[in-house]
Formats: structure tokens, C-alpha cells, sequence
């Protein structure tokens, strides 16, 4: 029993933070169809937004507490969403109906970043202390469930809930999800796509910068940070099905679920292979993902 | 008069001709045998390079999982120059794995003929089975590039966590080329045959991209690029074109990844990731996409700068300038190296020309 | 061709005037009064984090033997290579330093993978590798000088240690590549002669972020003791993750093989208070060389670095090299070689005196186990008498011959 309740939160907790990595690009891709390599990069910017904001509380308080956290979200949040505006109007922008050449040049911005990250916060490693809440886990009989765990999965829940809310109650959801659908029938109608546009592209890293700060607590913040992740979003954008929150929701709980239960009688790289050759296997049959929007258009990519 | 005729439009054969007599006078003019082995990895390099160009810049296909393919050709070759240097004995790796006996599947690789063969039989049986599934399904565009990429993410884990029978993360090392070792002076002989073995595969591989981009075939490669459903309802089997080229790209590219361990002198999983795939992109973008000599020229390009710039100080700062260069490039020169040469410098000599007239 | 010749020429030159002056400076025509060396490290991707740190070292060294007058009066000028955590573009570059560059004399690498894929260059081109990292063993090259611990200086005490200490179930996690994979053939052999019990081997992938199947299946085992090998940013995430779970050295007691004050620093003392790990020296190593040295890289790169076994070892490689060099009174690599073949050069290293074996090109070097402290140091809790000879193919431990450890080929 134990056994089952462990795995069961190991995979809802691995999936979430799938999740949390996936959403902002599955934002950015459903609109756009733009293929953010620098996606990883941003989580990576958010966990060293986390870092500073510790830093800075640390050289004003004498030591970080537990309020940097809180203040790190928004301010991760800020920062990404500010890159990601800039590198809209410099970059994405001008690549419109070259989705593969934006994936191309996205490349070369993550490795720039990459370097940035290494020239200011120098090559090793750095250190990001948990706040005092979310130290340790709750005993519950046999069974220990983390704090940050936890709390990842609310943040999900909150980001998520957002997200919805803003696409599907606001009337700037509805100008996103009427370019994402048919593009230049919304601009026909009087929406500014390019506004949009941008908007949802900063949107989305500045997701991935939440991400970040909760990737922060989990594992080591170096430059090389963002490329452990990237992978694993696209496949859960690609199979979730492009532009449907639901399906990303389904799909980055199959891959971690999955994940956790392989390498429960697996070795991790074989877990890993396993997985993604699930995935590929998967994609044989629904090509476009669990959930397709569907269109007449015959030359949609 | 005539001459210059009969030349135009074969500019780019001249151009790649200029390279390959550079390239087989390096030998004799180079001062040290490092930079004639780094040549000759360059022609590797540039192996792949036409073999993404031919799925990429002709018919429209990113793979970013080319790594897996030039992996698998360098195992192949690399198993099969390791067991002849040990005289077909077990390796280290497997005795520290705990095995008693060669695996099966590594006694083909103690026959040379039978090793070649399945240097390029192994890549492609893999891209031919893969190909028929994901174009069976049309799955294009990023989905195509995604599912390459998890494929080789896939297969570099399972290099990895099979060491005992891969070498791990290790690779395979301790072999020399097909002629014997080619390093110091000594050995110049071997070099000098193994340099001139890959520069002729280059020319034949240039030599066929070349013709099958020129012929009919070809065409229909750059039709299924620009309007695949066009094409489908022309009568044409998309599918099996597209698989047939995908197959042909990997073979190419196991070829490539089979002379490159020759002058390597090992083979490891990183050659399978996923940045390496993408560096091999960067080859065919920086060069020119949909050109055959772009891709030779980016190859050498890239890899020249690399080796010149990334030392000393200059190896952080050749971060920026790779990043930048790739950026730039896919942003104001689509056509790469070639697109600048052949579009944009008589675009701007055009409107420098019809300034003065105005004036 | 022609260029050839005058090379040649060159060589001739330079090797006449060698014979002249014996002390002469420039191996293959280079300038007066100094001589190259080459550095070959990852300064890019996924290894800079762990290799940086080393590089500082190795210009540490240099600058100071410089500032003290050099080797055989020469100043020592070095080129650095990036080998952009890629074995290939290790394989690339240590051919340019050796061979077009004509440098003879390199530190560099830290994976294996890379020693390995640059090991048969260095043979056939005959120059000198230090490599500066403890590592699994079962090598032994002509021309690598190994200046970190064979696995008798690290793994093998550290278990003994362990065996003594009354620990009877191991688990044994690292990370998915041949130092772990051997290191964990290694205990286990050691382990069962002992009589005692591994209750589980798990490998986790390179750039794995979750461990929390890996925390599950060791919660089921219940070991004594965990037998770490995971690398660098693996670490971060498995004891971050651990200490979620409320899991601290009093419930899981671990024996870490690469974790260094470096990693401590990164993963927060707060987690790692009480863990053990086995190196030869600490930053914390009480030698008065050691303050000396500690002071001189904390002077050098900034108050918040600290030192670690792999710098220190890295530090002394260079150390190593002036000996050899001073000894044979020649920077030509067969000279020096035959100069460390004869035994004997040794280097009153910050971690204590060590010694190159002639035999195995291994340091004779003190081992100690170390626990980590509040202060995120590590502070030494037992320490050998002197120096362990190397051994990399353990051919002295009668249960390693008994499990055929060492390869046949």
C-alpha cells in the first residue's frame, strides 16, 4: 500500500513539474508554432533569478529566511517575461511562417545564454537554499511527502488555473485563441497579432522562469540546467496534442507516471529510452498528439 | 565566349572542384599531421553535411537526430577496428561488464568486408523502418524534428547504460585507421591513404548528391519541400520518396561517421546527442541550405573557426560568436555562405550600380 | 614539403643546441627563455562546471613557478585548449597542442572518457598527459602521469574504513558511466569477501533530475550505508532530494566518492552535515603548505572558492612536472620520463609528501575519510600512517585477484 501511494505521488510530482516546464512552451508553440529551444535557457534564467533575489536578501537581512521565495516567483517571472518580449520583437518576429529556421535561430540564443550564464555567475554550480516551509516532508505512517513536491504541484495547479482564466475569460484569451486558430481571419478582424503575439511569447517564458524557481530547490542551478529539461517538454507539448491545455496536462502526467513506474524495474537510462520509444510508438497512431484542434485548412503544419 | 557559357551555372561544381584540389594538396603542404587529420575529419564533416542538405534543403525534412546515424556507421567501424587491433579477443569493457565471450553481434565485426556492409546496412535498415512509420503517418515538419531528436536522446541512453557491451560513455577506443595508425611522421604513408580514401568518398558522395538533386527525382524532392499535398495529388507516392531519400541521407551519414573514427581514433556517445545533431544543422544553415557545395563549404567553415578560435581566452567568447553567427545567419541570409555570394553581393552591386546612374 | 624541411631543420637546430647547453630552454624551436605547456579542460558545456576549477589551479602553479624564477630558468607559457566537454573535441585539440603546436607537455582532461579518447595521442605522438582526477583505474599508460588516486588510494580504504566502522549493508547508486560502474564492481568484489551484503546497485542517468524511484528502492532496501558515485550536478539533485524526504546521515549514512568542497558548496552543508566522503586531501588538510596554498588560490580567484581534491591535485601535477623536469635537467618528454621511471620525484604537496611511481606513473599519496562539517568543510575523521602506494589494477588485494578484476587484454 505504502509502495503504491509513494509511486503514485512520485509520479503526480514528476509530472507536474513536466508540467511546469512544458506549459509556457506549449503556449508559445499552440499559438505560434514556434519550437522555443531556448526554452530550457529560461528555466535556467529563472533559477538564477532565484539565486540572486537569495543574494540579495542575504547581503540586506544577513540571511535569506523564507520571504525570498515568495518574492523570487514574481520576480523570475518578471525578468523571463521581459527576455521574452525582447526576444520576440529581435528575433521570433521576423521569422513568421519559418518555423523550422525559428527553431534554428532560438538554438543559437540558447547558446549564448548558456555562455552569459557561465561569464556572470561564473562555471560551477551555485547554491539555492530552500525556504524554511518548504524543508523537509510530512510523515503520514509510512509515507513521507515533501513539502516542495507539494508545493510544486499547487504551483502547477495555480499556473494552470491562470492560464486558463486568462484564455478563457478574458478578452485577450480571446484574441489569442482567435489568432491561434485561423490566423489572418483575426486579423481581419481587427486584432492586433502582432501584439498578441508577442504578449503570448513573453507569457510563455515567463512560465518557464516560474519553472525555473522551483527547478531551483530541486537540483543544481548551473548553466548546463535548461538542457536536462528541454526534451521532455517538447515531447509533452508534441503529445498532448499543440495548443490544447488539456492535453498537455495528460500528456506530461503519461510521461512522468510512466517515467516513475519503469524505473521502478528499470535502470534510469533504459527507463528513459523506454519512455521515449513509448512516446514515438504512440505518435504513430496520433500523430498530432491526444488531442488535435481540428481544422479544414490542408496545409496546416 | 563559349566557354564562359558552357560555364555559367556550374559555378558551384567549380567552387567545390577549388576545395578538393586545395583539400588533396593539404597533405603535401600542411606542417604537421594533426592539422592533415583535421582536414580529414573536415571531409567527414562535410559528408554529413550533404547528407542533411539532401533531406533538409532539398525536401524540406529537419532531422535532429542526424547524430544517432553517424554514431551508429562509427560504432560499426570502430567495433570492427578494435577487435582487429586485439586480434578479436574480448575487450576491456566487456571483461569489466563480467562477460565471458564476444557478444553476437560483434562477431560480424570481425570480418572487414562483412563490417563495411553493415556500416551502412545497420543505419539504414534503423532510418528505413523509422521512415516508413513516421511517413506512413505524415508526420512533418517540427514533428519530424522532435521525434528524430527523442529517437537519438533514446539511443544515446541506451549506448550508455549498455557499457558492457558499448563501452559506455567511454566509447570504444584504442584502435588505429583501416591503414594502420596515421599519427607522427612515421606514419605519413597510412595518413596520406586514408586522407585521399575520404576525399575521393567525398567526391563520389558530391558527384551523386549532385546528380540525384539535378535529375527528375530531384525535382520532386524540391516539390514535396514546397507543397507536399501539391505533389501527392499529382500522383506522386510522397511517402516513399521521402522515405527513400531519409534512407539514403542516413547511409550517407553513417559513411561520413565511419571514416571520421579512422582519424579520430575513437568513437563515444556524445557523438549521438542531441547538440551534436543540431551542430551538423548549423553546418548546412551557416553554408547554405539546398545547395550541395553550401554544405561542404559550411561544414569546413564552421569546424575551421572552431578549431582556430575556441582556445585560450577566445573559448568563451566563441560561444557568442557561434550563437550570433547562427542567429544572423537564419535571420538576414537564408541562403547562407552561397545565398550571400550568389544573391545578396549582386543584389547590392545592382542597387550600388543603379545609384550611380541616378546621380 | 618544403616547410617540412625547414621544420626539420629547425628540430636539428634546436636539438644541437640543446646538446650544447644542457639547461637550453624551447623544446621544437620555440622562443628563448620560456617553455610552452598546454591546458586541455572543458571550458565549455556540461564538464566546465567540475574543470574550471582545476584550469585555476594549473595556472596557480604556473604563475607562481614563474614569479619564483621558473624551471631550468625558463618561464613557463601555456596554451589553452577547450574541449568542450566532448571526447572528440578532446581528441581534436590534444592532437593540435602536441603535434602542430609542438608542446610536449600537457594537464588537462578530467573524465574518463576523455583521458581515454586522448590516451593513444599522447602515446603514439610520445608526449606527456597529467590528469589530475581520481579515477577507477585499470590503466596504466606510458605516458599519462595519474597525479589523482588510483582506486586503492580512494575506494578500497574508504570500505575497509567502513568494514571496521561495523556497516554490514551497502547500497551502491552512482551515475550511468565507467568510473561508477567499475568502482561498484570493485566494492562489491571487496564487499562480499568480507562477508558482508551490497542490498542494491542503482545507476542513475548522467543529467538525471529526479531520484525519487532511485529514494523508493533504497527505502526498500534499508542499507547501513549509501556508496555514492553519482557526478558533480547529479549530486545536487539526489541530496536535495533526500533531505525532502526528511533523510538525513543519521537515517542514511553515505560514502561519497565525488563529492568535494565544491559540491558541498553547491549542495548546502545544511544537507550534506554528517556525510562522509574519501579523498586524499581536504581544504581543511593541516600542513602548513597547505595554508600556503589554500591562502595563494583563495588571493588568486576570490575568498568564496575553495579548494578540493582535484585542485590540489592538479596544483601538485605541475609541481610534479618542474621536479621531473629540474631532475633530468631537460623539458624533452623522454628524459623526463625516464627521469620519473627511475623513481623518486616527489613534491611536498599541500595533502603531504607525494611521490610518482616509476613503475605505474600513480602518486604514492595519503588517504583520508572526512565528514562534513556545519561550515560546509570537510574535516579529515581518519587518515592512513604516510603514503598508500598506487595500485591501479589491484593486484596486491588478494579478494581483487580472487574476482579477476584486472583485464586480461
Amino acid at each position: 500500500m505504502a509502495d503504491i501511494v509513494n509511486t503514485l505521488f512520485n509520479g503526480l510530482s514528476l509530472g507536474s513539474i513536466y508540467l511546469l516546464v512544458a506549459l509556457g512552451l506549449s503556449i508559445t508553440f499552440g499559438l505560434m508554432g514556434v519550437i522555443n529551444m531556448a526554452h530550457g535557457e529560461f528555466i535556467m534564467i529563472g533559477a538564477y533569478m532565484t539565486y540572486v533575489m537569495q543574494q540579495i536578501f542575504v547581503s540586506i537581512f544577513g540571511k535569506s529566511g523564507s520571504l525570498y521565495y515568495i518574492v523570487a516567483i514574481p520576480f523570475a517571472f518578471l525578468v523571463t517575461f521581459l527576455l521574452g518580449c525582447i526576444l520576440e520583437k529581435t528575433l521570433i518576429t521576423r521569422l513568421y511562417g519559418r518555423k523550422v529556421d525559428s527553431l534554428l535561430a532560438t538554438w543559437g540564443i540558447s547558446l549564448i545564454l548558456q555562455q552569459a550564464a557561465r561569464s556572470i555567475f561564473g562555471s560551477q554550480g551555485v547554491n539555492v537554499t530552500a525556504p524554511d516551509f518548504l524543508k523537509n516532508g510530512i510523515k503520514l505512517g509510512p509515507c513521507t511527502f515533501a513539502y516542495n513536491r507539494i508545493f510544486i504541484i499547487i504551483m502547477v495547479i495555480i499556473c494552470l488555473a491562470a492560464v486558463w482564466l486568462l484564455m478563457n475569460k478574458t478578452p485577450f484569451g480571446a484574441q489569442m485563441r482567435a489568432t491561434m486558430q485561423n490566423r489572418s481571419m483575426a486579423q481581419c478582424m481587427g486584432i492586433n497579432s502582432k501584439r498578441v503575439d508577442c504578449i503570448t511569447f513573453a507569457l510563455g517564458s515567463g512560465l518557464a522562469g516560474v519553472a525555473g524557481c522551483s527547478i531551483a530547490l530541486l537540483g543544481s542551478v548551473d548553466s548546463t540546467v535548461g538542457q536536462n529539461y528541454i526534451v521532455y517538454s517538447f515531447m509533452t507539448v508534441v503529445l498532448g496534442g499543440v495548443g490544447n491545455l488539456l492535453g498537455t496536462v495528460i500528456g506530461a502526467m503519461i510521461i512522468g507516471f510512466s517515467s516513475i513506474i519503469v524505473e521502478a524495474y528499470q535502470s534510469a537510462s533504459i527507463a528513459r529510452a523506454i519512455v521515449l520509444l513509448i512516446i514515438i510508438v504512440f505518435l504513430q497512431f496520433k500523430p498530432k498528439g491526444l488531442f488535435v484542434i481540428r481544422s479544414r485548412s490542408l496545409d496546416e503544419e | 565566349m563559349k566557354l564562359k557559357e558552357k560555364l555559367k551555372g556550374r559555378g558551384k561544381h567549380i567552387c567545390f572542384l577549388v576545395i578538393v584540389v586545395i583539400l588533396a594538396f593539404c597533405p603535401f603542404l600542411a606542417s604537421s599531421t594533426s592539422m592533415v587529420q583535421f582536414f580529414g575529419k573536415c571531409i567527414c564533416y562535410a559528408i554529413v553535411a550533404i547528407a542533411l542538405d539532401l533531406i533538409w534543403g532539398y525536401t524540406g525534412m529537419l532531422s535532429l537526430g542526424h547524430g544517432i546515424y553517424f554514431g551508429l556507421g562509427g560504432y560499426a567501424m570502430a567495433m570492427y577496428l578494435r577487435l582487429r587491433d586485439n586480434g578479436g579477443s574480448l575487450t576491456d569493457f566487456m571483461q569489466t561488464g563480467g562477460l565471458k565471450e564476444l557478444p553476437f553481434f560483434w562477431k560480424p565485426f570481425l570480418h572487414m568486408p562483412l563490417a563495411l556492409i553493415l556500416v551502412m546496412l545497420v543505419p539504414g535498415v534503423l532510418a528505413a523502418v523509422l521512415g516508413f512509420f513516421v511517413f506512413h503517418s505524415r508526420i512533418k515538419g517540427v514533428y519530424f524534428s522532435i521525434i528524430t531528436q527523442a529517437l537519438t536522446w533514446a539511443a544515446y541512453s541506451l549506448f550508455i547504460a549498455n557499457s558492457k557491451y558499448t563501452g559506455g560513455n567511454n566509447g570504444i577506443t584504442d584502435f588505429t585507421s583501416v591503414f594502420g595508425s596515421t599519427r607522427g611522421t612515421a606514419n605519413r604513408g597510412n595518413l596520406m591513404a586514408m586522407f585521399f580514401t575520404a576525399l575521393l568518398v567525398l567526391v563520389l558522395i558530391y558527384i551523386l548528391a549532385s546528380f540525384l538533386v539535378k535529375s527528375k527525382f530531384g525535382k520532386l524532392l524540391i516539390a514535396i519541400r514546397d507543397g507536399e499535398n501539391r505533389t501527392y495529388f499529382s500522383g506522386y507516392c510522397v511517402n516513399n520518396y521521402k522515405n527513400f531519400i531519409y534512407t539514403l541521407s542516413a547511409v550517407l551519414t553513417a559513411i561520413g561517421g565511419a571514416l571520421f573514427v579512422n582519424f579520430n581514433g575513437s568513437i563515444t556517445p556524445s557523438q549521438m546527442t542531441i547538440s551534436y545533431s543540431i551542430t551538423m544543422v548549423i553546418w548546412v544553415a551557416v553554408g547554405g541550405r539546398g545547395t550541395i557545395i553550401g554544405a561542404v563549404i559550411g561544414a569546413f567553415f564552421i569546424n575551421m573557426c572552431e578549431y582556430n578560435l575556441s582556445s585560450g581566452a577566445l573559448a568563451d567568447i566563441w560561444q557568442y560568436i557561434i550563437g550570433a553567427i547562427f542567429c544572423i545567419t537564419i535571420l538576414f541570409f537564408k541562403g547562407g555562405i552561397v545565398g550571400i555570394v550568389t544573391e545578396q553581393i549582386p543584389a547590392w552591386i545592382r542597387r550600388f550600380g543603379r545609384k550611380k546612374e541616378v546621380v | 614539403m618544403k616547410k617540412n624541411l625547414s621544420m626539420k631543420i629547425k628540430a636539428a637546430l634546436v636539438t644541437a643546441a640543446m646538446l650544447v647547453s644542457v639547461t637550453g630552454c624551447g623544446s621544437s624551436g620555440e622562443k628563448d627563455g620560456t617553455v610552452k605547456v598546454g591546458l586541455l579542460h572543458s571550458m565549455t558545456g556540461s564538464m566546465a562546471i567540475s574543470e574550471k576549477a582545476v584550469l585555476d589551479a594549473e595556472k596557480l602553479a604556473i604563475d607562481e613557478i614563474n614569479e619564483a624564477g621558473g624551471v631550468l630558468g625558463c618561464k613557463i607559457e601555456y596554451q589553452e585548449e577547450d574541449g568542450a566537454s566532448d571526447p572528440s573535441t578532446f581528441a581534436t585539440k590534444a592532437e593540435k597542442l602536441v603535434d602542430q603546436d609542438g608542446i610536449s607537455t600537457v594537464f588537462g582532461c578530467w573524465t574518463s572518457s576523455s583521458r581515454k579518447a586522448v590516451k593513444s595521442i599522447f602515446e603514439d605522438y610520445d608526449a606527456l598527459l597529467f590528469y589530475p582526477v581520481q579515477y577507477e583505474g585499470m590503466e596504466s599508460s606510458s605516458n599519462i602521469i595519474y597525479t589523482g588516486a588510483a582506486p586503492n588510494q580512494q575506494i578500497v580504504p574508504a570500505i575497509e574504513y567502513l568494514i571496521d566502522q561495523g556497516y554490514q549493508k551497502f547500497f551502491l547508486i552512482g551515475s550511468d558511466y565507467v568510473f561508477p560502474r567499475t568502482a561498484n564492481m570493485i566494492i562489491t568484489a571487496q564487499v562480499e569477501a568480507a562477508g558482508l551484503e551490497v542490498v542494491g546497485e542503482e545507476y542513475a542517468d548522467m543529467d538525471q533530475t529526479d531520484f525519487a524511484a532511485i529514494i523508493s528502492k533504497i527505502e526498500e532496501a534499508q542499507p547501513d550505508v549509501i556508496i555514492n558515485t553519482l557526478n558533480g550536478t547529479s549530486n545536487v539533485s539526489f541530496f536535495k532530494q533526500m533531505s525532502e524526504k526528511n533523510y538525513t546521515s543519521e537515517n542514511y549514512m553515505t560514502m561519497s566518492f565525488s563529492i568535494a568542497e565544491e559540491e558541498v558548496a553547491t549542495i548546502g552543508s545544511d544537507i550534506l552535515k554528517g556525510h562522509m566522503v574519501s579523498w586524499n586531501y581536504y581544504q581543511t588538510t593541516d600542513t602548513e603548505k597547505n595554508k600556503e596554498f589554500v591562502k595563494a588560490y583563495k588571493e588568486a580567484y576570490g575568498e568564496d572558492r575553495v579548494t578540493s581534491d582535484p585542485v590540489e591535485a592538479a596544483y601538485d601535477a605541475v609541481y610534479l612536472w618542474k621536479a621531473a623536469c629540474e631532475k633530468a635537467g631537460s623539458f624533452e618528454v623522454d628524459d623526463i620520463l625516464a627521469a620519473i621511471e627511475e623513481g623518486g620525484i616527489s613534491y611536498d604537496a599541500p595533502e603531504g609528501t607525494v611521490t610518482i611511481d616509476g613503475a605505474n606513473h600513480h602518486l604514492a599519496k595519503p588517504v583520508r575519510i572526512g565528514q562534513v562539517g556545519d561550515d560546509g568543510l570537510i574535516y579529515e575523521i581518519y587518515a592512513t600512517d604516510g603514503p598508500v602506494e598506487p595500485d591501479p589494477y589491484l593486484e596486491t588485494y588478494d579478494w581483487a585477484v580472487e574476482a579477476g578484476i584486472k583485464p586480461l587484454e
